[in-house]
């Protein structure tokens, strides 16, 4: 199921939301500075 | 086709489909599924008097629908064998009740309503894919009233309508009124290098097609009026220009602009079209009998079935990717597999035909020999650490683990058909793999040289042998600088890249690790890259939880040609570098030295 979720840069530190589907791999990069190091940030329960 | 049919030393199965394809380079098993024919093909001698009787029409695949055909049928003209053969979800004939006309028509009683699909086994050494490719449909050009308007054909359309085996036998006609159409436009990249709808590749074939079209319309038809509405004509191969340029000496005008819209005239079911003529900058209009969409191509639609039992890749649009675009154009990544013709990528007949006979002789090279060489970077399973777990196995992006979870039968490595990537080693939790080159040993050490001095000073890069290496050495070549703190060590691939050396690093002191590899779509191990990535975001997790800044392992991909991202991404980890304290290395080399102990 794909869901808007919450990914952090961990190069610029930039805090976006995009689509998300759980299991899939794909290149994400950060809107900001293009970087590949793009963090999915786990909702905490 | 006729000549391949009847070559003593190639057997031609038509009509058939693969189950299953297991096995390795030079020893491929093959399961095939021949259709039930209905018809016995060796005894039908394509008399027609069968198809004279059956009272089931239904369109005609192979002309799009243009025409019709039988329930009892050949294909198409040329198809092998020469036999007719029955669509059993057409035919009425199960039950002789209901019909069975055919079977009672044919004096040679060739009519079989029992017939069943049959499974047969094949070993070959080599495979070449020449699965084709599809049109593009372009319904969602509603602007250009496809389905709407009758007189709006596609190129494939038109082949059809004006090839010598077509429903007019060649002669030319619009749909409306059955008269030879006095004009004709073609609109050409009619799906094709367009972002927002179709596809925004190229297709190749589209430019010399429709040159190809009005030179046989003016050929025939001397006073039809041709006009071709383009963004840029490429006819870049052999022959070509000359062939564009013969085009235009007979008259046919060639316009800069794409149509925005089409309109069609009740009464006489004209088309007029309007277009932005960028060559004068004017609006224009015009009236014509009869409009062709120049389609580009696309994928089979089932090309995916032939992906999966090959374990192939495929580029961003689709079509099955090669090991190398340059160097091995014909090969598929997994050995002993050759690509010929749109599977690979659009092409007319020239250059399909080429790399038909390069995959020929590609395949000639292996079934020529009784041994064949394969790189020695392979992995070696230790049976004493194996579990049978299988993670290795399932992680192979080739299938050259056997393992038997169930027996613990430890993992078995297919040499033949390993590529060396080291996903496997890199996914072991048992330490139970070891490759050959690129050992943990080796990288370990490299690990120990470049951090032994001044580790605070040092961004260690794990880079991949075919695009992040590559792309550092190209930075190096065209002059370019780059900050002098990143130290790079090479692997196959990104997917070979341990836990274990990324832990390493950083208890060494390393200040910031980069791992950086292919683009997913470049992956040279198919989806080997992908496992780099999970094991990434899985030790930002586990960083975070230890302690230590995720932020100090960083991620990249970067093909061999994007120097400007290498030299971006250094400057940038350079950056981060001097931000990392030598307090904050120390603590942790305490954390990681506490969790080994």
């Amino acid at each position: 199921m794909i869901e808007e979720a919450d990914f952090k840069c961990l190069r610029c530190g930039h805090e976006f939301k995009a689509p998300y589907e759980k299991g899939k791999i794909e290149e994400r990069f950060c809107p900001k500075c293009r970087s590949n190091s793009v963090r999915h940030i786990k909702k905490k329960l | 086709m006729m000549d391949v049919g009847r070559h003593p030393r190639i057997k031609l199965l038509t009509y058939s489909e693969i189950e299953e394809i297991s096995g390795y380079i030079g020893n491929f098993r093959i399961k095939i599924r021949r259709k039930a024919r209905y018809v016995d093909e060796n005894e039908c001698t394509a008399c027609d008097e069968c198809v004279e009787v059956c009272p089931v029409i239904v369109p005609k695949e192979h002309q799009m629908g243009l025409a019709s055909r039988k329930a009892i049928y050949i294909p198409f003209p040329q198809a092998v064998p020469s036999a007719h053969l029955i669509d059993i979800e057409a035919c009425l004939g199960f039950d002789p009740i209901a019909c069975s006309k055919c079977a009672e028509k044919c004096d040679k009683n060739c009519i079989n309503y029992d017939d069943k699909d049959k499974i047969i086994e094949f070993d070959v050494g080599s495979i070449i894919v020449a699965t084709g490719m599809d049109v593009y449909d372009p319904t969602e050009f509603d602007e250009y009233g496809y389905t709407r308007f009758e007189n709006v054909l596609t190129s494939m359309e038109f082949e059809i309508l004006t090839g010598p085996g077509g429903v007019t036998k060649g002669e030319l006609i619009r749909p409306t009124d059955r008269k030879v159409p006095k004009s004709i436009g073609f609109i050409q990249c009619v799906g094709s290098r367009c972002e927002k709808r179709g596809n925004p590749y190229c297709s190749n074939v589209c430019c010399m097609n429709t040159i190809k079209d009005t030179l046989l319309l003016k050929e025939y038809y001397h006073d039809i009026e041709c006009k071709v509405f383009y963004v840029d004509i490429r006819a870049s191969g052999k022959g070509f220009e000359d062939f564009y340029r013969r085009s235009k000496g007979l008259g046919v005008k060639y316009i800069r602009g794409i149509p925005g819209d089409i309109r069609e005239d009740p009464k006489t079911k004209n088309l007029i079209l309007t277009v932005e003529n960028t060559s004068k900058g004017s609006i224009e209009e015009h009236e014509l009998e009869m409009i062709v969409l120049s389609v580009g191509l696309v994928p089979r639609y089932d090309s995916d079935v032939i992906q999966k039992l090959l374990t192939l890749s495929t580029t961003s649009d689709g079509f099955l990717m090669e090991v190398h675009p340059k160097l091995t154009p014909i090969d598929a990544p997994t050995s002993g597999v050759f690509f010929a013709g749109c599977c690979e990528a659009p092409k007319d007949i020239k250059d399909s035909v080429t790399q038909a006979s390069g995959a020929a002789a590609r395949a000639l090279t292996i079934l020529s020999q009784d041994k064949v060489k394969i790189e020695a970077v392979t992995s070696i399973i230790d049976e004493d650490k194996c579990t049978s777990c299988g993670i290795c196995a399932d992680v192979c992006p080739y299938g050259a683990i056997i393992v038997d979870k169930k027996a613990k039968i430890p993992a078995k490595v297919i040499e033949a058909a390993c590529k060396g990537c080291g996903t496997c080693a890199a996914e072991c939790k048992f330490d139970a793999i070891r490759m050959r080159h690129f050992s943990d040993e080796q990288i370990m050490a490299q690990l120990e040289a470049i951090l032994e001095e001044n580790p605070e000073e040092k961004i260690v890069v794990f880079a991949c042998n075919w695009c992040s290496y590559p792309g550092a050495d190209l930075v190096g070549i065209s002059r370019m600088q780059y900050p002098v703190s990143p130290r790079i060590v090479r692997t196959m691939c990104s997917g070979r890249v341990d836990e274990k050396f990324i832990l390493h690093a950083f208890e060494l002191g390393a200040p910031i690790v980069l791992v950086t590899g292919c683009h997913p779509v470049d992956c040279h191990y198919i989806d080997a890259q992908q496992w780099a990535q999970r094991r990434v975001e899985r030790l930002w997790d586990k960083l975070e939880r230890k302690g230590i800044r995720p932020e100090r392992l960083q991620l990249e991909w970067i093909s061999a040609s994007e120097v400007g991202k290498f030299v971006k991404t250094m400057e940038e980890l350079e950056e981060m570098r001097k931000k990392v304290t030598r307090e904050e290395i120390e603590e942790t080399k305490r954390i990681l030295s506490k969790i080994k102990k």
